[in-house]
């Protein structure tokens, strides 16, 4: 697709968007699982600045997701802070653990950049469990009841949650096209090409990873707070799990193809409604169906589209183009 | 004092399994060059290999742990055959969230096929202990710890002798040249994990007596095992040994001071540590 139509096909997208809510009940579950495509969209666009731009398989965003999570939700227990402000603070604590992990995991790559970010987010999974007396530990936190405030994040309706979400999304996605298109982009590519390479041309290889991990864990701990505030209470193996948010980020990037803006999007809008019909209609009859449903998913898709469903557009293009 | 001795006894004996179920992971990825998120679940079905074979034919854990060896590794070649052989050559993106597949399919399917049930076995010698001088060796310990030193000495051997042994470390060490001598590299990657998730079953198998089984058991151990293996140098068996034995060691010296959810936080820190400062292993293996 060339340049405008790309843009026209957005904004049509976008416009849909917008009015999907029209259509559907206010308190009902579509909307919630609509809210929740564009919440993950996010995460995963979020993970897409190091996983894709840096081609570091990060197993660990669990870590400043929960982060994010936590710090807005303390925040707004124990100094009534709005969700808002705790956000920019979760963000914050989310970009500093980020730029600690970065540290000694910098000089790593593939399987070992996996495994360590993997032990890493597990690291914040047992701390949140263990220290109750910060984060209420395994019994989890609840958020305080407030009445419908924009001001305090706080609504009855998913109606706002939706639209924050959008947002969220839209913005996430906006700052990773920019990266992209960014010298901090082609800086990533050069580097995620040959490391050794880039070093020589006069990239500082550790900035630019630790440049681009500290962005993504920002964003990553900011939409720590958007679900907390749309799920109202939250554990620590849910937010610092590694299967519930780590690997599901990942998973939707690379379903959807990692790397490109449209990616995490196309792979949230398929992972996310699967997942919520494999437990509305298969986990009702057996424990443990959806789970194994959604594995052979997973392997169908590495299996059959390595690259991602967004891989397949990009092939038919070109068919079409050779075609003309 | 005594505490300390008696925690460093009991850390060798765990430790023994902790190297053997990891020797198994080690295999694949010095054979294949792929970290086996899923090997932690090969456990699961050895212990429940092992527990069927208790439950309803009278085996002891211990007897049924070669069968189970033999079930979970013919499994696992015939996994190798239809799933990782596809992914040999795809990035890393695609083997690691292979296997992250195949660990959500076996986790669920045991949940499908087994029930979320904890189970146990029941043997005379679960309760005893032996008394050598001031301190105390429970007797599950000690035969999951010889089990395990057999098993692994086998497997040293079978790599150092036979000719299948030696065709695989050839594959290891080099592919290519080891297909210009006329070695069937998809046959050794097929025995090679084969082997090592039927290890991995095998040290399932002979931890039952003292342990209860799950769909979810795997979970406890996959980032013990990954520390074990990266502690010793991916893909070096005598590092797993040592990583095994150290880790064993460590977990049971920091059950002294730390409660039992912290000493897994140690673990991790030391994992993270050794992956930052030495990402080759302690004991410096090349591979």
């Amino acid at each position: 697709m060339t340049r405008p139509t790309k843009l026209a096909a957005a904004a049509l997208a976008l416009l849909a968007a917008l009015c999907l809510p029209l259509g559907l009940d206010h308190q009902g579950y579509a909307i919630r699982v609509a809210t929740l495509v564009f919440l993950f969209g996010a995460m995963a666009q979020s993970w897409n600045v190091v996983g894709g731009l840096a081609n570091q398989m990060s197993l660990g965003h669990a870590a400043f997701f929960g982060i994010g999570a936590y710090t807005s939700t303390l925040l707004l227990i124990h100094a009534g802070l709005s969700p808002w402000l705790g956000m920019l603070a979760g963000g914050v604590l989310g970009g500093l653990a980020a730029a600690l992990i970065s540290l000694p995991t910098m000089r790593l790559s593939g399987h070992y950049f996996a495994l360590a970010t993997l032990a890493f987010g597990e690291v914040m999974r047992v701390v949140a469990n263990s220290w109750a007396g910060l984060t209420g530990g395994p019994v989890g936190l609840s958020v305080p009841f407030a009445p419908d405030s924009l001001a305090l994040f706080n609504f009855k309706s998913t109606v706002p949650h939706y639209y924050i979400a959008l947002a969220a999304l839209c913005l996430v996605t906006a700052i990773f096209v920019w990266i992209r298109n960014s010298a901090l982009g082609y800086r990533l590519r050069a580097v995620r090409e040959n490391v050794d390479a880039a070093e020589v041309v006069g990239v500082d290889t550790a900035r630019t990873k630790l440049v681009a991990a500290v962005i993504s864990g920002v964003l990553m701990a900011m939409t720590g707070t958007l679900y907390a505030q749309l799920n109202f209470f939250f554990d620590p193996d849910t937010v610092f799990g590694a299967a519930p948010i780590s690997i599901r980020v990942a998973l939707i990037a690379i379903v959807g193809g990692v790397g490109t803006a449209i990616g995490p999007i196309v792979g949230a809008l398929v992972i996310i409604p699967l997942e919520e019909a494999a437990n509305l209609f298969l986990s009702s009859q057996v424990a443990g169906l959806s789970g194994f449903a959604y594995g052979l998913i997973l392997i169908a898709v590495i299996l059959v589209q390595p690259h991602g469903l967004a891989a397949i557009g990009r092939r038919f293009q070109r068919k079409s183009k050779g075609a003309s | 004092m005594l505490a300390l001795i008696q925690a460093l006894a009991d850390g060798v004996m765990i430790g023994g399994v902790y190297a053997v179920i990891s020797i198994g992971l080690t295999l694949v990825f010095g054979v294949m060059g792929i970290v086996n998120f899923a090997q932690a679940e090969f456990l699961m079905l050895g212990m429940f290999a092992a527990w069927f074979l208790w439950a309803y034919v009278g085996l002891d854990p211990l007897l049924a742990a070669p069968i189970a060896f033999v079930l979970v590794g013919g499994l696992g070649m015939l996994t190798q055959e239809l799933l990782l052989r596809r992914v040999m050559h795809a990035p890393p993106v695609a083997q690691i969230f292979l296997t992250v597949g195949l660990l959500i399919v076996l986790e669920n399917g045991a949940l499908l096929v087994f029930g979320s049930d904890y189970r146990s076995v029941s043997t005379p010698y679960q309760a005893q202990a032996l008394k050598l001088g001031p301190i105390f060796v429970s007797v599950p310990y000690l035969l999951a710890f010889v089990a395990s030193a057999i098993s692994g000495l086998a497997l040293w051997f079978f790599l150092r002798a036979s000719p299948y042994g030696r065709a695989m470390r050839a594959t290891a060490q080099d592919p290519m040249a080891a297909r210009l001598s006329g070695i069937d590299a998809d046959a050794m990657r097929r025995l090679a994990f084969g082997l090592g998730v039927g290890l991995t079953a095998f040290g399932g198998a002979v931890i039952l007596p003292y342990l209860t089984v799950s769909p979810t058991v795997g979970g406890q151990f996959v980032v013990l095992m990954f520390t074990v293996v990266v502690i010793g140098g991916l893909g070096s068996i005598a590092g797993a040994v040592v990583g095994g034995l150290f880790v064993g060691i460590v977990q049971s010296l920091s059950g002294l001071v730390f409660p039992i959810q912290l000493q897994n936080l140690v673990l991790f820190c030391v994992f993270i540590a050794v992956l930052a400062l030495r990402p080759e292993g302690l004991l410096g293996a090349r591979r």
